[in-house]
């Protein structure tokens, strides 16, 4: 039998392949070899992801394609879960509320990081589009989010950010969660200005950021 | 023969199916129609010269148009279509569109591939975010280039001082001042009767919208709307409404297609036969006069590289053989305002759709969501390449040389394209005229794109 090194390598490849049997398969030979399996997500599946995520942006992979690969994650995490909640809880990497605001139907962009997250290890509740700013804040207080995402399309949707914010303020909240815009009209600057927490051109961007803020918060704790 | 009413009663009884599995479809669909029409893309023919593929192409788009139909958000369902229904819509659809007034008429008529006629030109920020204050400035840069044939709206980011805010009594208020505005700017330009492709880019929602289609607020009767369907292939009642309305009132109403390279259809050539079936759902659903595609890469935002040029031509050629329907492409360029990057970028986008057989829509630009950066000058850089195409006589071939050596010129940069200068810092506010800045770097590219065989004397 091969090294454990050589298990998570063919995960990641199982994950690049989007081989969802793959995947399931690999994730029993993680449990009948009694390998950690915090150890296998990260050095397996996560990194196979981690290059799915390097393929989008250079376009050698679709959107359909990094649906698949995160499929095949999803179907061999399905497998895992139960011996993580064996082992006692993993830390994870942070539960996000992620919708599009409200007046916007447009969710392909959320749609992508919501899957990038995932995939990232992010427990991801999402809203869908036109979601009222109450919303966010219900879900997020209901599921103890760490991170509040929110997407807008439309100038008009965009400027609905400022008030989730002082929303929060009003009701005493807005230090109980780091807040992430994106989307087409969003600019980086236009964050900083409403002073949202963080910010994500691309998926990838938006993950990174998404990590970095989670950090940051478990540094203050 | 098939009725709006039938259509619209389609959304109401065809089968239900979950949104999810239909983006999974589209992807699926495409990829088995790329294979058996043999769609190819090639990096060395950015705008192709190849009719059986472009006839190919079209076959394609309505094939996947039959077989995937159209997704309606609001109801969960398919609509779907017959061939025969297809085609009555084609034959009917119109060839050509009457805008403007007075001395400002102008027709846009549907070109062939290769076609000598200029392009119909229409001219716009494409809802640009810019202050209140230079919103009127902006956007009459735009209506009195000479070149503009119709020319519509920047985003006004506060009317009265107060943000807008989408499904608000604002929003209503801003969609009117929007249309206020708009004719101001075109009696600004000289130009009191030209007309205006789109009313309104301060609002989404259909009652803010509509409710600002008066005459009162200087809307024209063959002024018009835009209709934008939902990546990918999918509509739901909010834009239907517009359609209702617009179809009794007898304005202009066209639609706006932006399938994704990258997004739920794959690659370019997928999203290339996307793209024709967005022009059927056009006529059927939106009952589109003329058509304004702006496929774009996912995540550079513009459709200036290589791959989204070849995709704007093609998906033209296609259409403008097989059709008479009026298709137009909108530029988006990566770069921002007064930049030589912008320049070269529109006018590869201008050459490539103009001898393709387009109209053009002209531009967005700085991947249009730098507030403050678009001008008129980056519409009259597309406008005059597009007329040079047409007068000059350009082949594909030809053009495929020119765009070539346009690319050459900045596609290593898009990824980080420059943003650009702001609309104050392009134009004097006191006389709307481009600064002497700009007009020199125009007169320096101009210069070198003649040696890359674009002849500025005929201008």
């Amino acid at each position: 039998m091969d090294g454990k090194e050589d298990l998570f390598e063919r995960m990641a490849q199982a994950v690049i392949d989007g081989d969802r049997e793959a995947c399931v398969a690999l994730a029993e030979e993680v449990i009948k070899r009694d390998v950690d399996p915090f150890e296998a997500i990260e050095q397996g599946f996560t990194r196979g992801m981690t290059t799915v995520g390097d393929k989008f942006a250079t376009l050698e992979y679709y959107l359909p394609d990094v649906m698949r690969c995160a499929a095949a994650v999803d179907a061999g995490m399905g497998v895992l879960q139960p011996y993580i909640l064996k082992q006692g809880e993993r830390e994870s990497a942070g539960t996000v509320v992620l919708g599009t605001i409200k007046g916007d139907l447009h969710d392909l962009g959320k749609n992508i990081v919501g899957t990038m997250l995932r995939a990232a290890g992010f427990e991801v509740h999402d809203l869908g589009c036109d979601t009222p700013l109450r919303t966010f804040i219900d879900k997020a207080g209901e599921v103890d989010a760490d991170i509040i995402g929110v997407s807008a399309i439309l100038t008009t949707t965009m400027a609905y950010m400022p008030d989730l914010l002082s929303l929060l303020d009003e009701l005493g909240q807005r230090g109980r969660y780091r807040v992430m815009v994106g989307g087409a009209p969003v600019t980086p600057e236009y964050a900083a200005e409403i002073g949202a927490d963080g910010y994500g051109e691309t998926a990838a961007d938006a993950v990174e950021m998404a990590k970095q803020l989670m950090q940051a918060r478990r540094a203050e704790q | 023969m098939i009725s709006f009413w039938e259509v619209i009663g389609r959304s109401e009884s065809g089968p239900l199916v979950d949104e999810e599995a239909f983006n999974w479809r589209i992807s699926e669909v495409a990829n088995q129609m790329v294979e058996k029409y043999d769609i190819v893309y090639d990096p060395e023919q950015v705008v192709p010269s190849d009719d059986d593929m472009a006839d190919r192409l079209y076959q394609a788009g309505v094939d996947l148009f039959l077989e995937l139909g159209v997704y309606c958000r609001d109801t969960g369902r398919l609509m779907t279509f017959t061939r025969e229904e297809v085609d009555w819509a084609l034959k009917h659809a119109p060839s050509s569109v009457i805008y403007g007034q007075g001395r400002d008429v102008r027709v846009m008529r549907n070109r062939g591939v290769e076609d000598p006629t200029p392009p119909f030109c229409n001219l716009t920020p494409v809802g640009t975010p810019v202050a209140e204050e230079r919103f009127v400035p902006m956007v009459q840069s735009y209506a009195q280039e000479p070149l503009a044939d119709t020319f519509s709206s920047a985003f006004s980011q506060t009317i009265h001082g107060r943000p807008i805010k989408a499904d608000t009594p604002q929003e209503v208020e801003a969609a009117i001042w929007n249309v206020i505005k708009l004719r101001e700017a075109a009696r600004a330009a000289g130009r009191p009767q030209i007309g205006i492709h789109n009313l309104i880019s301060n609002a989404e929602a259909a009652d803010a919208t509509l409710a600002a289609m008066q005459p009162s607020f200087g809307v024209q009767s063959n002024d018009g709307l835009c209709i934008a369907a939902i990546a990918e292939l999918k509509v739901d009642y909010s834009r239907i409404k517009k359609v209702a309305c617009l179809r009794q009132t007898g304005h202009h109403k066209y639609g706006l297609y932006g399938p994704l390279v990258g997004g739920y259809a794959g690659g370019v050539e997928a999203t290339a036969v996307v793209h024709v079936a967005y022009h059927i759902l056009g006529i059927l659903i939106l009952e589109a006069q003329w058509h304004c595609g702006f496929p774009l890469h996912i995540h550079h935002t513009c459709n200036t590289t290589r791959r989204l040029l070849w995709l704007c031509a093609a998906t033209a050629q296609a259409l403008s053989r097989n059709t008479h329907l009026l298709n137009t492409v909108n530029t988006f360029a990566a770069a921002g305002p007064c930049t030589e990057m912008v320049i070269y970028e529109v006018a590869a986008n201008a050459v490539a759709s103009t001898v393709s057989g387009a109209n053009l829509d002209l531009v967005a630009v700085a991947r249009n969501r730098e507030p403050e950066r678009a001008t008129g000058m980056e519409g009259r850089v597309g406008a005059e390449a597009g007329h040079l195409t047409a007068r000059q006589g350009l082949t594909r071939a030809e053009a495929n040389e020119v765009v070539k050596r346009l690319l050459a010129e900045y596609e290593d940069q898009l990824p980080t394209a420059p943003k650009g200068k702001r609309f104050d810092e392009c134009y004097d506010l006191e006389t709307i005229q481009p600064m002497q800045e700009y007009l020199e770097l125009y007169e320096r590219c101009k210069e070198r794109m003649t040696s890359f065989g674009l002849d500025y004397s005929l201008l």
